[in-house]
């Protein structure tokens, strides 16, 4: 937009080199470059640093990144571990949280701050203490056990410790995290466009196809990423509730920084772990168009 | 206190609590009134530090680890200006940290008369607090403990299991009815044990080789692998007979709480010179700190008091034997049940048949093959 | 109500009885009409009124508490919306954001399942009709201007090809000059269309460019309907009148066979055959002279505190005796200035005498 021309203009001479938009935007610049890009550029420094050593900055190898990428080295397994549980995680959650944000935003009326707010709360006690309260629930001679014995079936055994259950603990945990995106994506459809899908003759698919599940999409896609990019950094799930029947990612990473003292093995797992979820990221984004989903209205 | 009240007092204090590990600055002039300890889980608790905290009017910060190789890797990395006191495994001090100049001794003849209240096994000169050539005092020793396997005995007695011993592992039928506590660097410790060779000697090729199989056969054949608390939940629902890597320091929790069919095993028989099991001790140094806070000493005599002795060996969390329990007027303050706790009746002779921890030369080898095995299960 | 039904066919629409109460509040307070095949109806009322409510029942969005709609003799009451042969053109438009011009046009069309070529050649054909060019057809209608957004949404509900087609103050966020323009190219589809339109408005003005018939709501009742002129020459309430504009109300008592100011001055009216207690009599501004009519009654004296420039003429606020009155002149005729000492006066010919 043009100034009017009756803005009154800085003197040449006073004139400040940095845009006014930048200057603006310093702390938070400020605050990404010391609370996002400088941890990341030192774990990036890490990574190409001598295994096992802490020459950080003072010595240059990709021997760590070769280690990874050896074909003996059966790290990929934790990798495809990691990627696949979050694919199905992912998956699962689409289809449990789908009706439960259409309930929130269409059907539970003034309930809905209530569900909601039953739904957040957990999210206020630990990962673990919840986990822990699932292994109460599902060992042996536990919750489920003595509920089934009053029905006289079971008991049933060997369910805690399986892969299974690795990505029940996942779809639980990260459950708010596609459900609350979701609802909002669900929120951003105006209703006038559903009631006119309606009104121009459209059936209840037809409407959530073309009208509904178009627009909630940004939401969705959101939820999906930030469920993605939890569920391939857990680790908790894995070890509390699968009892590391499958090793993830973060554990390895967390191995290397702690049993086994190579932090620049764990910097360039870490690293390629960035990569992978990093370019996924952009990938959905980049599908997202963030100025039709902000000035839709 | 006029003029102030309590709490105000107990605000500032906190309130510098929250700050000075941001100040370093700030830290640095006020090192009298501030001491940063560095410890396995128990010195942390508020039990243990909150009558030192009374006593001193200092700011005392303590952070738990759960490996040795981590704490000692934060000196490395440049947070011996932050430490004063830090508590690991015997061997750490005299073998790595005071060759590496991270650590600083003790006056010998203001510690050394404490030793002679401990239990007989740890009297002045005791190896494993002092440097590799006997001058110099690195430390005080606490608590120990075995630390070979956990057994349910109504399941596997007491005598077959200390009999068998590490073979147990290798009975397939016990196959997916044992857990592995995650403490990979006692479970190679304890893997090279399974496989009948001394892990702290150099390893050859064929025995690295009899390791991994080993490793791989009993990472696959566990049930699951977990934390303490995992391990105890399982044993005590029966999910579990029996799971590598444990002794008191582990099981101590679930025997306070009433089951004493678990119960911590150091086989008769193993690799080590013969010895069946595996005992640590902890030994708690002074940092190499430029500006050491002259509460680091204070504290290392504090915790001798068999008062407080007592409540470390009770600290939340973990419940284990201490060496001052050599001390009577410390004793008698263990009740019968927390003896039994601790299993102290059997303890002379788990101690007699462990080796103490130390160091396996080619542990570096061993952890990737042992997390190699890790990925093998799924 | 009195219907004027000159043609005994049967209507397209017919409405008994109609009533929607949401809790306590009744948006909907019964409504009887009747609109014909063809009609061009405009329901008036302000915000609240409860005509958006009427027309959502119409469209089958909302479904009556009571009451009967009838189309061409059917009851629909219980049909949805898109099982009728209607269409809705929403005040927001409702225009689907995430798709093109012709991909919103052709909507109705992909529901019937018609084959993409013939969905092109008719939503072009509907974009000649609204006056949009052609190569709109591929333009993201969210990049379309507020005109053209108003001509796809009124394509789209042509191509669902409707026996009636609803509006819901579409024009609404317009500007003045396009609303116009748009107001006649309405009246000129209509015609051309034959279709029957239903089109409420908060505008009389609107609706009296357009519409055959006007309906005026208030509190979810319909308090007078006819032609345009009708209600203009007729208004029969205060509420009715002053939805043309400002006026001047002085409010009547009965008092024996006719009606005398409430606060007891004096007043000629003209010949009235109404008979309620309370009565306004009405006058507009541009009705008002700074002259006292000779012989009359009809006169106020007062100061001019105030003058407003509407462009060919001028509206002057009089105070008197601690009320206002309004006065409209042609520009530049000989006007009084603020402060003057004024005396004014109105015909009792041209005062309308209606209800409260």
């Amino acid at each position: 937009m043009a100034a009017p021309a009756d803005t009154p203009r800085r003197r040449p001479g006073t004139r400040s080199p940095i845009p006014p938009g930048l200057r603006a935007a310093v702390p938070v610049l400020l605050l990404l470059i010391f609370g996002f890009v400088a941890p990341l550029l030192t774990v990036a420094a890490f990574s190409i640093a001598e295994p096992r050593s802490y020459d950080v900055f003072t010595s240059f190898t990709l021997a760590n990144y070769a280690q990874i990428f050896d074909p003996a080295n059966s790290v990929w397994m934790s990798f495809a571990w990691s990627l696949a549980l979050a694919a199905l995680v992912v998956g699962i959650l689409l289809v449990a949280c789908y009706p439960v944000a259409w309930g929130l935003v269409h059907v539970f009326g003034r309930w809905a701050p209530a569900i909601s707010a039953i739904l957040v709360f957990p999210l206020f006690v630990s990962e673990n203490v919840r986990l822990y309260g699932w292994v109460l629930f599902f060992i042996k001679g536990g919750v489920l056990d003595g509920v089934l014995k009053v029905f006289g079936i079971g008991p049933v055994t060997d369910l805690l410790y399986t892969p299974g259950m690795t990505l029940f603990g996942m779809s639980y945990v990260y459950f708010s995290f596609m459900l609350f995106p979701m609802v909002l994506g669900l929120a951003m459809v105006p209703r006038d466009l559903v009631d006119a899908a309606r009104d121009l003759g459209a059936s209840r698919l037809m409407i959530w196809r073309e009208v509904e599940l178009p627009l909630a999409m940004p939401g969705i896609l959101i939820g999906m990423l930030l469920t993605f990019v939890l569920a391939a950094g857990a680790v908790a799930e894995a070890k509390i509730l699968g009892g590391q029947s499958v090793i993830t990612i973060a554990q390895d990473i967390e191995t290397a920084f702690t049993y086994a003292q190579n932090w620049p093995l764990g910097a360039a797992l870490a690293m390629v772990l960035v990569v992978i979820v990093g370019a996924l990221a952009l990938f959905v984004m980049g599908r997202l168009d963030l100025d039709r989903i902000l000035g839709r209205r | 206190m006029n003029g102030m009240s309590r709490r105000t007092m107990m605000k500032l204090t906190g309130g510098a609590a929250l700050t000075a590990p941001f100040l370093p600055g700030a830290a640095l002039a006020a090192r009298d009134k501030e001491l940063n300890i560095l410890c396995w889980e128990g010195y942390n608790s508020a039990q243990v530090l909150d009558p030192f905290r009374a006593q001193s009017g200092a700011n005392i910060r303590a952070e738990s680890l759960t490996n040795d190789p981590t704490m000692i890797n934060r000196l490395r990395a440049g947070e011996t200006s932050t430490w004063d006191l830090i508590n690991v495994n015997n061997p750490w001090a005299r073998k790595v940290m005071y060759p590496s100049g991270l650590i600083k001794p003790l006056p010998r003849a203001e510690f050394e008369p404490y030793f002679d209240q401990m239990l007989p096994e740890f009297k002045a000169p005791y190896k494993w607090a002092m440097s590799e050539d006997g001058t110099e005092l690195l430390g005080m020793a606490q608590r120990f403990g075995p630390y070979s396997f956990v057994v349910n005995t109504d399941k596997i007695s007491r005598a077959t299991a200390e009999e068998q011993g590490w073979d147990l592992f290798n009975d397939p039928a016990l196959e997916g009815r044992y857990g592995i506590l995650e403490s990979d660097d006692w479970n190679v410790f304890n893997m090279f044990m399974v496989a009948g060779i001394n892990p702290f000697l150099d390893h050859s090729d064929a025995e690295m080789a009899k390791f991994r199989e080993v490793a791989e056969r009993i990472v696959k054949g566990a049930r699951m692998i977990g934390d303490i608390a995992m391990m105890n939940q399982a044993l005590v629902s029966g999910e579990i007979d029996l799971h590598l890597t444990g002794g008191t320091y582990s099981v101590s929790p679930a025997r306070a709480d009433g089951n004493l069919n678990l119960r911590a095993i150091t086989p008769l028989k193993g690799a080590i010179d013969g010895k069946g099991g595996i005992a640590w001790i902890e030994i708690t140094s002074t940092v190499a700190n430029p500006d050491l806070s002259p509460l680091a000493q204070e504290f290392l005599k504090y915790v001798q008091d068999p008062e407080i002795a007592h409540t470390v060996a009770f600290a939340e969390g973990t419940f284990n034997p201490v060496t001052q329990m050599g001390n009577p007027d410390c004793f008698e303050l263990f009740s019968k049940d927390e003896l039994e706790a601790i299993q102290w009746e059997s303890l002379e002779e788990d101690m007699a048949r462990s080796a103490e921890y130390d160091i396996v030369p080619d542990y570096d080898e061993a952890l990737d093959i042992l997390t190699a095995a890790k990925r093998l299960r799924g | 109500m009195a219907m004027t039904q000159s043609a005994p066919e049967i209507p397209v629409l017919q409405l008994a009885g109609v009533r929607k109460t949401f809790g306590s509040f009744e948006a909907v307070a019964g409504i009887d009409m009747k609109i014909r095949e063809g009609e061009f109806v405009t329901i008036v009322g302000p915000s609240g009124s409860g005509k958006t409510t009427l027309l959502r029942m119409l469209a089958g969005l909302e479904s009556p508490s009571d009451g009967a709609i009838e189309l061409r003799g059917r009851r629909i009451n219980d049909v949805p919306s898109n099982r009728r042969p209607t269409c809705l053109v929403f005040q927001s438009l409702a225009l689907f954001p995430h798709r093109t011009v012709g991909q919103n046009i052709e909507f109705p069309l992909k529901v019937r399942k018609v084959a993409p070529a013939e969905r092109k050649a008719r939503a072009l054909e509907l974009l000649r009709m609204v006056r949009l060019p052609e190569d709109i057809y591929g333009k993201n209608v969210m990049r379309c201007s507020g005109g053209e957004r108003q001509r796809v949404a009124l394509a789209r509900a042509f191509a669902y090809d409707p026996d009636v087609l609803f509006f819901d103050e579409p024009l609404s966020a317009l500007d003045y000059k396009l609303k116009k323009t748009l107001e006649k190219e309405l009246k000129d589809l209509h015609r051309a269309s034959g279709k029957t339109f239903v089109y409420i408005t908060h505008s009389l003005e609107e609706a009296m460019v357009m519409s055959d018939r006007i309906g005026v709501m208030r509190a979810g009742k319909i308090v007078q309907i006819g032609s345009p002129s009708d209600i203009y020459a007729a208004p029969r309430t205060k509420f009715v009148a002053e939805f043309f504009g400002e006026l001047n109300a002085i409010e009547l008592r009965r008092e024996g066979a006719g009606y005398v100011r409430a606060d007891g001055a004096p007043i000629a009216l003209p010949p009235t055959a109404l008979e309620s207690a309370r009565a306004w009599a009405l006058i507009r501004p541009e009705l008002m002279r700074f002259a006292a009519p000779e012989g009359s009654a009809n006169t106020v004296a007062g100061t001019v505190v105030n003058e407003y420039s509407f462009g060919s003429r001028n509206q002057f606020q009089v105070l008197s005796e601690g009320r206002t009155w309004l006065v409209e002149a042609p520009r530049g005729s000989d006007s009084p200035r603020l402060g003057d000492a004024v005396t004014l006066g109105w015909d009792a010919a041209d005062t309308l005498v209606v209800e409260d």
